[in-house]
């Protein structure tokens, strides 16, 4: 059975004349344990694509489903449990508040409302399994850019979700510790969940069970 | 251009700014509109009045001998004459008095100002004095039972400004012509207008010297009547033109944040227009003219409102002081306020950008205020509440600028609760004044130790009041209070200065009268009694006496009594704590003379003084509601700069209550000490300074009470919660992924 899956999506930018219609009947399913990779130009639409699965963002049309329930059509309540029950959100820039230290930044997951009574110690959990302890306590310009992503990593994986997105990931590191956070998803798909990973790197799509390509708004195989 | 600062991207900014531009003016256009009334009021008045500039007093004389010597004084422009009649019956309406005075008004210059129907001119008509009017309803064409067998018929009502207006003072005035008399009248007050009133001294030293033969010559001048009726209005005036001037203060704090938080906001902005080839002075003048586009008409609304708000009370306490609102003359006033209110706004609107606009564009786009945070860890908790009270405290400069303006709110909130609840109680509780006696009754000495036997009654004894004069300065008039053994279990006016009055022959003084006569302990108070005796006591020392102006004196009574045998007197009482009042009154009333509640200090009209608190009250709401403005615009920086983070949570499963804790804590941060220094700033600062300026004579308490404390914190917290509210809502209407582009 699919985590995720997608069908009809239609997402538009501008009107008139200057409207581009940038997924145009997408359709996407995801299963358990499988990588996804997405590539496509810049301005395809890759990461609308991904925000439009997360409930971080509206399709004019069509429909999504994340661990069956509808994430399309639903309240902002919802849309927010549904975030935090079943999807972890990985990004190019990492988004670690400066003012806090990196395994802090992780257990802020953890404190929303609503999130599981073991999210605190899973976090601190997860920061040990992803090798941060050392620097746990250092704040996010304190720590190199692959630190910063695997601390964003953890961060997603606090309310243990069955869907990882993942836009850019290694966009913003060197080859090495690209190379890392590649490995950390592959184990997080072993573990059983699914993740969608919009790249335009070939070393990153290298790790996916499949490769699509977002070409004219829909998906094709790469 | 606004057009552009109307355009949807920043309405919501420009119509928050022009909201706190708004309630700022509202509070500089009710304190100018107070303050400007009250500081101009007897000038406006008597101009209208053609109040004399000297107002002499005798005892009755043919006028032709009183003229004789007028006419020869030097520097005099006009004169005229009436005779005076005190404690005249009065009734209309169904209202009586026994206190009213009677002027017959003689021809020439009269010295008060006809505001309704006309002046006197036949027989058996009478203009009567405004306050009269008003509080008998009495209009022109109603009748009026004079000494109680004469009719007259109100012709008209007039202003006279040399006294506050009835009922404020208990003697209401009258004004009658001499065609009512069917033989020469005689006069005992001469008005005299001076063609220098600048030189009035000269004239006055030429008419004491040529007044032998006249008795009882006293002279008023213009600037003296001013004097007293600053003294009659005495503490709520200056309370009210201090309260002014802490207003004025405060808004202008509060707009000078307001427009400094806008340059941090625009600061992107500004960088990439520097990146592009604007110089700093383009960009300093474009937000200066912006500034003034939008500052001018929101003042200008907020100071008519403030102005119309206020109009009504301060048109009404004008009229207890007999004096005449400002009317038109308010408007160049209020249009300087709306001038300086836009200079002061665009001027530091314009300073900031001018400093941001001159660093390099680099250094701008980086972003100059979160810069500074990246590299600094605040120790503590890593919960929601406090994560959004980093958020606020990342912003050093503009979190230091939002305590600071909230604090100076808080503070002019406490200090308008304060003196509300200080009127009422000077109304009310003579406590405040130093007495620790509840009743008085009109017995003889002999009943004291009657009175003392009733069950209730904590303690009894004579009280002497004799209102008597300088001996040396007989223009100083000052009141003895004399109580046999220790006065100051009945009243107790701090001591400021010496020690208690300990022995027969001494005199503790109050401050006022202390600084009239510059008396310090040690130095020798001669006083000379109605009946003409005079009496001397060495002052042991200065008391804050808030009664009477601080003119007041305690002293022992054997000598005061030796002087002036038939010196009034009265039983003062002192309850028992937890004592049946109703029952001690009764007990006292089958004694032979009814109980008197013992008051406070300034007046009588416990009404005047009731709409005084609920203005101050009004204000001080006011006041919290640019308290919640400026937590609103706090919050929203905040949660503008970090909608990255907010989004964040909100990608993380963070719903609109999750959001709106990490703001609650960001207000709170701002709220809560900002209260804390409001009320510290008030106790410290601002209650001092408002006594002083109010009454230096006098200790006035306006320390915050317990409740009034909790009050504003309570209240600032429901400020900081509906902030909160606002805010969260606005944000969450916003999609994640916005906040998560701009991150």
């Amino acid at each position: 059975m699919a985590v995720v899956s997608a069908r009809g999506l239609v997402r538009t930018f501008g009107e008139g004349r200057a409207a581009r219609r940038v997924l145009d009947g997408t359709d996407l399913d995801v299963a358990a344990g499988e990588i996804v990779a997405v590539l496509g130009r810049s301005g395809s639409g890759k990461s609308t694509l991904l925000h439009v699965l997360g409930g971080l963002d509206r399709p004019e049309a069509g429909t999504v489903e994340v661990a069956g329930e509808r994430v399309t059509g639903v309240g902002e309540r919802r849309l927010s449990a549904l975030r935090r029950r079943h999807i972890g959100f990985v990004f190019q820039f990492f988004h670690l508040l400066p003012e806090l230290s990196g395994e802090a930044n992780v257990l802020l997951a953890g404190r929303v409302r609503g999130a599981h009574p073991s999210a605190s110690d899973r976090g601190r959990g997860l920061v040990d399994r992803l090798g941060l302890r050392h620097v746990a306590g250092s704040l996010p310009h304190q720590l190199s850019g692959g630190e910063q992503q695997r601390f964003a990593i953890a961060r997603a994986l606090v309310n243990d979700p069955g869907l990882v997105l993942a836009d850019e990931p290694t966009g913003n590191l060197d080859v090495q510790a690209g190379a890392e956070v590649l490995e950390l998803l592959s184990e997080l798909a072993a573990e059983g969940r699914a993740v969608v990973l919009v790249t335009h790197e070939a070393s990153a799509a290298a790790i996916a069970h499949r490769v699509l390509r977002l070409e004219a708004g829909r998906l094709v195989t790469a | 251009m606004i057009r552009r600062l109307l355009a949807p991207p920043r309405r919501g900014r420009t119509i928050l700014a022009a909201l706190g531009v708004v309630a700022a003016s509202l509070v500089v256009g009710t304190a100018a509109t107070v303050g400007y009334g009250l500081a101009t009021g007897f000038d406006r008045a008597a101009r209208a009045a053609d109040l004399p500039h000297v107002i002499a007093r005798f005892d009755r004389e043919a006028r032709e001998t009183v003229d004789e010597r007028v006419r020869a004084l030097p520097n005099l422009e006009a004169r005229s004459y009436r005779h005076e009649i005190k404690n005249v019956d009065l009734r209309a309406n169904g209202r009586d008095t026994r206190k009213g005075i009677l002027h017959i008004v003689l021809e020439g210059r009269r010295g008060y100002a006809v505001t309704e129907g006309r002046d006197v001119r036949e027989a058996d008509e009478v203009v009567v004095e405004r306050g009269l009017a008003r509080e008998w309803d009495v209009a022109p064409g109603d009748r009026m039972l004079v000494f109680r067998g004469w009719e007259v018929e109100v012709v008209g009502v007039a202003v006279e400004p040399d006294n506050v207006a009835f009922p404020l003072t208990l003697t209401p005035r009258v004004y009658t012509s001499e065609r009512s008399w069917d033989h020469p009248v005689s006069v005992n007050l001469a008005q005299l207008w001076l063609a220098d009133p600048g030189r009035a001294d000269i004239t006055l030293t030429q008419a004491r010297a040529t007044s032998f033969g006249i008795g009882g010559l006293a002279f008023v001048t213009r600037a003296g009547i001013e004097v007293l009726l600053g003294q009659a209005a005495g503490i709520v005036i200056s309370l009210l033109v201090a309260f002014s001037l802490v207003a004025l203060v405060a808004a202008g704090t509060m707009l000078a944040a307001s427009a400094q938080a806008e340059v941090q906001r625009r600061l992107p902005a500004f960088g990439v227009q520097r990146a592009l080839g604007f110089t700093p002075g383009r960009l300093a003048a474009g937000q200066a003219a912006e500034t003034a586009v939008l500052v001018a008409p929101a003042a200008a609304l907020g100071l008519a409102a403030g102005a119309l708000a206020v109009a009504g009370p301060s048109a009404a306490l004008l009229a207890q002081l007999n004096e005449q609102p400002p009317g038109a003359a308010l408007l160049p006033v209020l249009a300087a306020c709306l001038l300086a209110i836009t200079a002061l706004v665009t001027a530091a609107a314009t300073w900031p950008a001018w400093r941001a606009a001159r660093r390099p564009p680099a250094e701008i786009l980086l972003g100059g205020d979160l810069a500074g945070s990246a590299g600094r860890r605040s120790r503590g908790p890593d919960g929601l509440l406090a994560t959004g009270a980093r958020f606020a405290v990342a912003a050093r400069g503009r979190f230091a600028a939002s305590v600071a303006t909230i604090a100076v709110c808080a503070g002019v909130v406490t200090l308008m609760l304060a003196l509300a609840a200080l009127l009422e109680r000077l109304r009310d509780d003579p406590g405040t004044v130093g007495k620790r006696y509840q009743l008085s009754v009109r017995l003889a000495p002999s009943a004291v130790d009657a009175v003392k036997a009733i069950p209730g009654v904590a303690d009894a004894a004579e009280r002497y009041q004799v209102d008597v004069a300088d001996s040396f300065r007989l223009g100083e008039p000052l009141r003895l209070i004399a109580y046999p053994g220790d006065h100051t279990r009945f009243e107790a006016p701090p001591l400021a200065e010496g020690r208690r009055v300990q022995a027969e022959g001494e005199v503790e003084v109050g401050v006022g009268l202390a600084d009239a006569l510059g008396l310090r302990p040690g130095a020798t108070l001669a006083v000379q009694t109605e009946a003409g005796s005079e009496v001397r006591y060495r002052v042991s020392g200065v008391v804050r006496a808030l009664e009477h102006d601080g003119r007041i004196a305690y002293v022992r009574p054997a000598r005061l009594l030796a002087a002036q045998p038939d010196a009034g007197s009265t039983i003062a009482v002192r309850l028992a704590p937890g004592a049946d009042r109703p029952a001690v009154e009764r007990r006292l009333r089958a004694l032979g003379a009814p109980p008197q509640a013992v008051g406070g200090a300034t007046t009588r009209n416990a009404a005047f003084l009731g709409v005084l608190a609920t203005v101050l009250r009004g204000v001080g709401l006011a006041v919290g509601l640019v308290c919640l403005y400026a937590l609103i615009q706090a919050l929203a920086m905040t949660a503008r700069e970090r909608r990255g983070a907010v989004a964040l949570l909100r990608a993380c499963g963070g719903d609109a209550r999750t959001v709106a804790t990490v703001l609650a804590g960001a207000a709170l941060v701002v709220a809560v000490p900002a209260a804390l220094a409001g009320v510290v700033l008030e106790w410290l600062v601002l209650g001092p300074l408002v006594a002083r300026l109010a009454a230096s004579f006098a200790v006035l308490p306006l320390a915050p009470s317990p409740g009034q404390v909790a009050l504003v914190l309570g209240g600032l917290a429901l400020l900081a919660a509906a902030a909160t509210a606002v805010v969260a809502r606005r944000t969450m209407r916003e999609p994640v992924i916005v906040g998560l582009r701009e991150e």
